[in-house]
C-alpha cells in the first residue's frame, strides 16, 4: 500500500510533489478503472499518491475578455453548470460518460490521462487552449498541443500540477462538435471532432478543425487550416482537395470500438459539412 | 376472491429491492467464509504439459480436476465440459483450478506466480475452419448437431417454382449482461453440502453437483438467492461454477464465496450463438413461396452446452411465420475454440426470425412487388402446419396484429414522408417484422425430460405456499404465481406465499427457462390449486401434481415429426429510425408492438418483459458488438461491450390481442422471450428502408452502413 | 498504510481506519455492512453503485474513502429514512420501474440527484438523469414514467 497525502491548499500539494515522484489524484474516473483489482481490494498504484480535486485554487473558473481560466480540478459538472461559459464549450463536456462521472472526472484529470480519444480535448485543442503547469519553482504556460505528446504521455514535469486552463474567448460565427460514441451516453469516442470558422462579411478570417480518436493525439492541421483560408481569399476553395490533404494525415486504426475506414470518412465528412456550411460559398 | 386476473397487483419483492435490503448473493457473508478466484486458460487450444503452483501460504488451496470426487464433466444436456480442464483447454478462459483462502490479496498474489505450461493446438477459430477441421474438437464432424428437418416434396416445389431467390444472413454473439454477475457460495455442513446463488435452474445445479461430488441426492441442497436478472445467462453456467464452489467447500469443509467480476463474465461465459443462415426460396407465379431450402450453422464454441436444442429451436422457426408446405432445413452446431455459446432469451429464434424476415423482405423486393402484400399471401394460418408438419390449432390473429401495428405507428402515412424527406437528404425508415414463439420446452421435452411436479402445502391459518424451483429473477413469475394460485383458490393474494427455492423444500418444477413458468408450471399451479380447494376444509394439506402432455399432440423427437410446441405466441414489431446521414449513426425515433400471449396474468408485468425484451432486442441489432480475434473475446469490458442506456431507445408502445391457449392458466401463453426476438429484424429493415441497401448482418454498425454506402456511391 | 477518516454517513458523524484509497463501495458494503449499494461493474460504466456525497450523485466504486473526509455521504440506506424516498419507493412500485432490482437502489439515488436538480424534469431530462445507471430488464420506460410520477407526487418535496 502506498502513502497517501491529502495537501489543504496547493502549496502544500506543491511541497509533497517536489520531494518524491507521487501520483497525482484528481477525480479519479480513470486511475481507479487503471488501478482496479479484484472487487474488495484496493486499486493499485505504484507512487504515493496526493488528492488535489478539494483544493480550492484549482476550483475556479474565471472568464474576462481574453480568457476563460478554467481551474484544474473543475469537474465536468462545474463546467457545464457554470453560466459564463458560452454553450459551444459546454458541449464537449456534456457528452463525456454519465452524470455520475462528470461529478467526479475533471478537466485536468482528462487532460492530463491525455488519451486521444479525451472527448473535450478536439475542442481545446481548436480554440488553441493552453494549460498552467505550476511547481514550487514557478507557473509555465504550455499550449496543449505541445502538452500532450501521445497515448497517456505529456509534457508535465514530477513536481508540477496542471493548476489551469486557460482558453481564449475569441468569437467564432460558426462551431461545430461532433462525438460519435458506441452509445448514446456512457460512451467511449469512435471520433470526435471540432471545427470553428470566424467569417466576417465575405470573408473568412479563421478556420481550424481538430479531430479525437484518430491517431496517438488529437490532429490538427494549421498548414490546411491556412491553405482553407486562402482558396476561400481567392474564391477557389476545393473541398475534394482539402479532404484529400486532412485524408493524408488523419491515420486512424481499427479497434473494438470502430474501424480505421469510418473514422477517417466521418472525420473527412465532418470537414465536408462544415465547409458547405459556411456562408462565404 | 374475485379480481380480474391481467389487473396489476403489487408485487412483494419489489420493495425490499427499493430499499436495498433484499440480499443478492454478494450481500451474503458466512462464517469463515473463504474467497475463490478462478486460473483460466490463456490459450484457445492447448495440452497442459505442467502447472507450476507456488509454495502457498497456510490457509490456502488449490482446487482443481484432482478435486472431483465424481465425474469430472457438467451435466448440461452431454458430459462434454469438465468442472476444471482435464489435460487440455478449448478456449480462452477455460477454468483451470480455484485459488481459495481467506485474503483476497493473498489469493491474487498466488495466482499471478502460477505458471500453466501448454503446448498449442492449432485451434479452430471459424464455423468455416470447422467444418472442415483436420483435428476437430468434437466427434468426427466437429459438429455437437448435425440435423435436418424436411417435410413436403422439394423436387415438385422446385419444378412448380418460377423464381428462385438465395441469401445468407449473418447474426453475432449476445452477452446477457444481467446486472448482477454470476456468483455462488458453496457450503459444506456434516456431510452435506449447500449451493446458494444467483440462478435460473435450481435442480439442473443440483443434478451436476450431485454428479460432481458423487454425492446421493439428500446430501446436495441448492438455494435460489435474489436473482439480478438472467436471460438465459444463469441457465447453463451456474451448473459449472456450482460443481466448482461444491468441490472447495467439500475441500476446505468451509464456505467458499465465488463472485465474478464484470469483464470476467463478460469475457467467460456463454452468449448467443452467432449464426450463419442460408435461405433458398421457390415461389411460383402467384407469387407463393412452393418451397426452402435452409442450412443454419451455429457457433457454439468448445463445448455442446445447450447448443443441440437453440439449434432445433433455429430449425422449427427457419420459416418463421409463413406457410412453406415444401421444406429441407439442415443444421449444424459447430464446435469453435472459444467460449461456450449458450442460451440468451429467445434460445435459436432471434437468428433465425432475423433471417426469414429479411429474406422475405428480399424476395419482394427482388420480385418488385410490395413485401406486405406478398408476407401476407404467405402467412400462417390455423389448420397450416408446422415447419414439423406440427397442426396450428389455435387462431393465429397476424393479420389483425399487422394492421393494428400498422395504424399505432401510422406507418403507411410515414412510408410516404420519408420518402419525400429523403429528397431533401434526411434518412428516415420503417420496417416491421412479424414472429413467434413457441412455449415450453420443444417436442415432447416437458413429458420425456422436465416431468414438472408443482406441490401447494395450505397451513391451519389458511395460508398457501407454492413449493416450485422456478425462480423470480425480475420477470415477476413469484408474483403470477401467486394470481394464478389466489384466482384459482378465491382467496386474498396476501394469503399466498412464494419464498426463493430451496431444493430441499421444493418439488422440480423445472428450470426457469423456455418461456414456461406461466404457460407450463403456471397451469401446474392452476391444477395443484383446484385440487387444493377441494379439499379447503383441511386443517393442512399439501397436494401435488405432476406435468401431463396434453392429449391429441404428437412428437417424434428422433425424427424432428410433429408438433414442436403445444402453444405459440405472436408477435409484431414495428421500429422507426433516424439515419445520420454523414455518420450513419442510427437513432430509434418509435418501436410499436402488438403482441399475443393469450390473456395477460398481469399486465404491469407483461409491459415489462415487452419493453425490457424488445430493448435487448434492439441492442442485439445495433450497439451489442461483440467480436473475436484468435479465439479471444474484443470487446470484454464493460466499457466495450454496451448495452442500451436509457438514452438510445425511445418509449416503446405495445398493446396486446388475446387468442387464449385453452392448456395454459386462464388462458395464458409463453411472454418473456417472444419480446426479444422481432426487434431485430424490424431495425433492420427500417434501416433498409431509410437507406436503400440490404441489410444481411446484426448487429448493424455504423461502419458497416458507411462501407455500404461508399460503395454504392 | 491506513488512516483515520472522519466523515458524516447517512446524517451519521463516523470514523474509520481505512486505506484512504479503498473504494468508498467496499468500505460502505464491508465496514459498514451497507449492502443497499450494489457493484455491477467496478468500472463505472453502469451505476449501481451510485450514492450521493455532498449532494453530488458519484459511483462509489471510482471513489476513494480518503476523499470523503469531512463530506456527507448519502447511501440507500440513509436515504430510505425520507420522505423523498417514500413518494419514489410509491412511484416506482406503481409505475412497474423494477425487475430484478440490482440497479435499482443505484437507480433511486440517480433519480434523487436528478428531483434535486429539477423538480419537474422532461422526460429528456429523465433520460439524461438515469443514462448511466443501466438496466438490462426493464428498457427504461417504466422507470422513467416511474420518476415523472415521483416528480407530480412528490411536489414541493424537491
Amino acid at each position: 500500500m502506498v502513502k497517501v497525502y491529502r495537501p489543504s491548499n496547493l502549496k502544500e500539494a506543491l511541497e509533497i510533489i517536489s520531494s518524491e515522484k507521487c501520483t497525482l489524484f484528481a477525480g479519479g474516473t480513470d486511475l481507479m478503472v487503471k488501478g482496479k483489482s479484484w472487487s474488495g481490494l484496493e486499486p493499485s498504484f505504484d507512487r504515493p499518491v496526493v488528492f488535489i480535486s478539494d483544493l480550492d485554487e484549482l476550483r475556479k473558473i474565471k472568464i474576462n475578455e481574453f480568457f476563460l481560466t478554467i481551474g484544474g480540478a473543475c469537474t465536468f459538472t462545474r463546467i457545464i453548470d457554470n453560466s459564463q461559459i458560452p454553450d459551444f464549450i459546454k458541449e464537449a463536456f456534456i457528452m463525456i460518460a454519465s452524470p455520475g462521472i462528470r461529478n467526479m472526472a475533471t478537466i485536468g484529470g482528462n487532460i492530463c490521462n491525455s488519451s486521444p480519444a479525451g472527448d473535450c480535448l478536439p475542442l481545446l485543442y481548436a480554440m488553441d487552449a493552453s494549460v498552467v503547469l505550476e511547481s514550487i519553482y514557478g507557473r509555465r504556460e504550455v499550449n496543449i498541443e505541445d502538452f500532450i505528446l501521445g497515448p497517456g504521455k505529456n509534457v508535465i514535469g514530477w513536481n508540477e500540477i496542471l493548476t489551469e486552463v486557460r482558453i481564449p474567448t475569441k468569437n467564432f460565427k460558426i462551431r461545430a462538435y461532433r462525438k460519435v460514441g458506441t452509445r448514446k451516453s456512457t460512451a467511449l469516442s469512435k471520433v470526435s471532432f471540432a471545427g470553428l470558422a470566424e467569417i466576417e462579411g465575405e470573408e473568412l478570417k479563421d478556420i481550424r478543425f481538430a479531430f479525437g480518436a484518430v491517431g496517438p493525439t488529437v490532429v490538427r492541421s494549421r498548414r490546411i487550416e491556412k491553405k482553407i483560408v486562402e482558396m476561400v481569399s481567392e474564391k477557389k476553395l476545393e473541398v475534394g482537395e482539402i479532404k484529400k490533404m486532412y485524408g493524408s494525415i488523419i491515420k486512424p486504426i481499427d479497434d473494438q470500438r470502430s474501424t480505421a475506414n469510418y473514422r477517417r470518412e466521418v472525420c473527412l465528412r465532418f470537414v465536408e459539412n462544415f465547409l458547405m456550411s459556411c456562408k462565404w460559398r | 376472491m374475485e379480481f380480474n386476473i391481467s389487473q396489476s397487483v403489487r408485487r412483494e419483492d419489489v420493495p425490499d429491492k427499493i430499499a436495498g435490503i433484499a440480499k443478492y448473493i454478494g450481500d451474503y457473508k458466512f462464517k469463515d467464509m473463504l474467497y475463490a478466484r478462478t486460473l483460466r486458460s490463456t490459450e484457445a487450444r492447448a495440452i497442459i504439459k505442467n502447472i507450476v503452483f507456488p509454495k502457498l501460504p497456510d490457509g490456502y488451496c488449490i482446487v482443481d480436476k484432482g478435486d472431483v470426487p465424481g465425474r469430472n464433466r457438467v451435466k448440461i444436456i452431454d458430459y462434454d465440459m469438465p468442472f476444471f480442464a482435464d489435460g487440455v483447454v478449448n478456449y480462452i478462459g477455460e477454468p483451470i483450478a480455484l485459488v481459495v483462502g481467506k485474503d483476497k490479496r493473498v489469493i491474487e498474489s498466488i495466482l499471478s506466480q502460477i505458471r500453466v505450461e501448454y503446448q498449442r493446438i492449432e485451434p479452430i477459430l471459424s464455423v468455416e475452419d470447422g467444418l472442415n477441421a483436420e483435428k476437430p474438437i468434437f466427434g468426427d464432424n466437429n459438429c455437437f448437431s448435425d440435423y435436418t428437418i424436411s417435410k413436403g416434396d422439394m423436387v415438385s416445389a422446385k419444378r412448380r417454382a418460377k423464381f428462385v431467390y438465395e441469401g445468407e444472413y449473418e447474426t453475432g454473439y449476445q452477452e446477457q449482461f444481467y446486472l448482477e454477475p454470476q456468483g455462488m457460495i458453496g457450503v459444506y455442513e456434516e456431510g452435506k453440502v449447500s449451493i446458494y446463488g444467483s440462478i435460473q435452474c435450481p435442480y439442473y445445479v443440483k443434478n451436476a453437483v450431485e454428479e460432481c461430488l458423487g454425492f446421493e441426492p439428500y446430501r446436495v441442497r441448492i438455494v435460489q438467492t435474489t436473482t439480478g436478472g438472467g436471460f438465459g445467462g444463469k441457465e447453463d453456467y451456474p451448473s459449472l461454477i456450482g460443481g466448482q464452489v461444491a468441490c472447495a467447500a467439500l475441500k476446505t469443509k468451509k464456505p467458499v464465496c465465488l463472485i465474478f467480476e464484470r469483464n470476467e463474465d463478460i469475457e467467460v461465459t456463454t452468449k448467443r450463438h452467432p449464426s450463419k443462415i442460408r435461405l433458398k426460396s421457390y415461389i411460383d407465379e402467384n407469387y407463393r413461396v412452393l418451397g426452402m431450402e435452409g442450412d443454419i450453422v451455429l457457433d457454439a464454441g468448445a463445448y455442446s452446452g445447450l447448443s443441440s436444442v437453440v439449434l432445433q429451436r433455429a430449425m422449427f422457426a427457419s420459416a418463421g411465420v409463413y406457410n412453406i408446405e415444401n421444406l429441407v432445413v439442415r443444421g449444424r452446431a459447430v464446435a469453435t475454440n472459444k467460449v461456450v455459446s449458450g442460451a440468451f432469451r429467445g434460445f435459436g429464434a432471434p437468428q433465425a426470425f432475423f433471417a426469414i424476415e429479411m429474406h422475405m423482405e428480399h424476395i419482394a423486393r427482388e420480385l418488385g412487388i410490395d413485401p406486405f402484400e406478398f408476407k401476407l399471401s404467405n402467412i400462417l394460418r390455423q389448420g397450416d402446419r408446422s415447419t414439423t408438419g406440427g397442426l396450428y390449432r389455435d387462431r393465429i390473429l397476424l393479420p389483425e396484429m399487422v394492421n393494428r401495428v400498422i395504424k399505432m405507428s401510422s406507418l403507411e402515412e410515414k412510408k410516404k414522408a420519408f420518402k419525400e424527406k429523403r429528397k431533401i437528404g434526411k434518412l428516415n425508415g420503417i420496417g416491421l417484422s412479424m414472429f413467434f414463439h413457441g412455449g415450453g420446452f420443444t417436442g415432447s421435452g416437458e413429458r420425456d425430460h422436465i416431468k414438472g411436479r408443482v406441490r401447494l402445502v395450505k397451513d391451519d391459518k389458511g395460508y398457501v405456499e407454492i413449493l416450485v424451483s422456478n425462480v423470480e429473477m425480475g420477470q415477476g413469475a413469484g408474483t403470477t404465481l401467486r394470481k394464478i394460485a389466489a384466482k384459482t383458490l378465491e382467496v386474498p393474494l396476501s394469503k399466498i406465499i412464494f419464498n426463493n427455492p430451496d431444493t430441499d423444500r421444493v418439488p422440480d418444477s423445472g428450470p426457469t427457462v423456455a418461456s414456461r413458468t406461466t404457460v407450463i408450471v403456471g397451469k401446474l399451479v392452476q391444477e395443484a390449486s383446484e385440487k387444493l380447494k377441494e379439499r379447503w376444509s383441511e386443517d393442512r394439506v399439501e397436494v401435488e401434481v405432476q406435468y401431463k402432455y396434453p392429449e391429441g399432440f404428437y412428437w417424434d423427437n428422433d425424427r424432428f415429426e410433429g408438433d414442436a410446441y403445444t402453444s405459440y405466441s405472436w408477435g409484431v414489431n414495428a421500429v422507426e429510425v433516424e439515419v445520420d446521414p454523414t455518420t450513419c449513426e442510427v437513432k430509434i425515433n418509435g418501436v410499436w408492438a402488438v403482441f399475443d400471449i393469450g390473456s395477460a396474468i398481469d399486465e404491469r408485468i407483461v409491459k415489462g418483459q415487452i419493453d425490457g425484451g424488445i430493448v435487448q432486442g434492439l441492442g442485439y441489432a445495433s450497439i451489442e458488438v461483440m467480436e473475436d480475434r484468435s479465439g479471444k473475446i474484443m470487446q470484454r469490458k464493460s466499457t466495450d461491450y454496451t448495452i442500451p442506456t436509457s438514452m438510445d431507445v425511445p418509449e416503446i408502445k405495445s398493446e396486446l390481442m388475446c387468442e387464449p391457449y385453452g392448456g395454459g392458466p386462464f388462458g395464458a401463453k409463453a411472454l418473456g422471450e417472444l419480446t426479444l426476438v422481432g426487434a431485430a429484424p424490424a431495425y433492420a429493415l427500417a434501416i433498409e428502408d431509410a437507406l436503400g441497401v440490404k441489410i444481411n448482418k446484426i448487429p448493424v454498425r455504423p461502419e458497416h452502413l458507411m462501407e455500404v454506402v461508399q460503395n454504392g456511391k | 498504510m491506513e488512516n483515520k477518516i472522519r466523515f458524516t454517513l447517512n446524517f451519521k458523524t463516523v470514523e474509520i481506519s481505512a486505506s484512504p484509497l479503498k473504494r468508498l463501495l467496499d468500505v460502505l458494503r464491508e465496514d459498514f455492512s451497507l449492502t443497499g449499494t450494489k457493484e455491477g461493474c467496478g468500472e463505472g460504466e453502469c451505476g449501481a453503485c451510485s450514492i450521493i456525497v455532498d449532494g453530488e450523485l458519484v459511483n462509489s466504486c471510482l471513489y476513494p474513502v480518503g476523499r470523503v473526509e469531512g463530506k456527507e455521504v448519502l447511501t440507500i440506506e440513509g436515504f430510505r429514512s425520507t420522505p423523498e424516498f417514500e413518494v419514489l419507493r410509491e412511484s416506482f412500485e406503481e409505475a412497474g420501474a423494477v425487475q430484478c432490482g440490482f440497479c435499482t437502489p443505484g437507480m433511486i439515488m440517480a433519480a434523487e440527484f436528478l428531483l434535486r436538480k429539477y423538480p419537474h424534469p422532461t422526460e429528456e431530462q429523465i433520460r439524461k438523469g438515469i443514462s448511466g445507471n443501466l438496466c438490462r430488464c426493464t428498457g427504461y420506460d417504466m422507470i422513467v414514467k416511474a420518476i415523472k410520477l415521483a416528480s407530480e407526487r412528490g411536489d414541493g418535496l424537491w
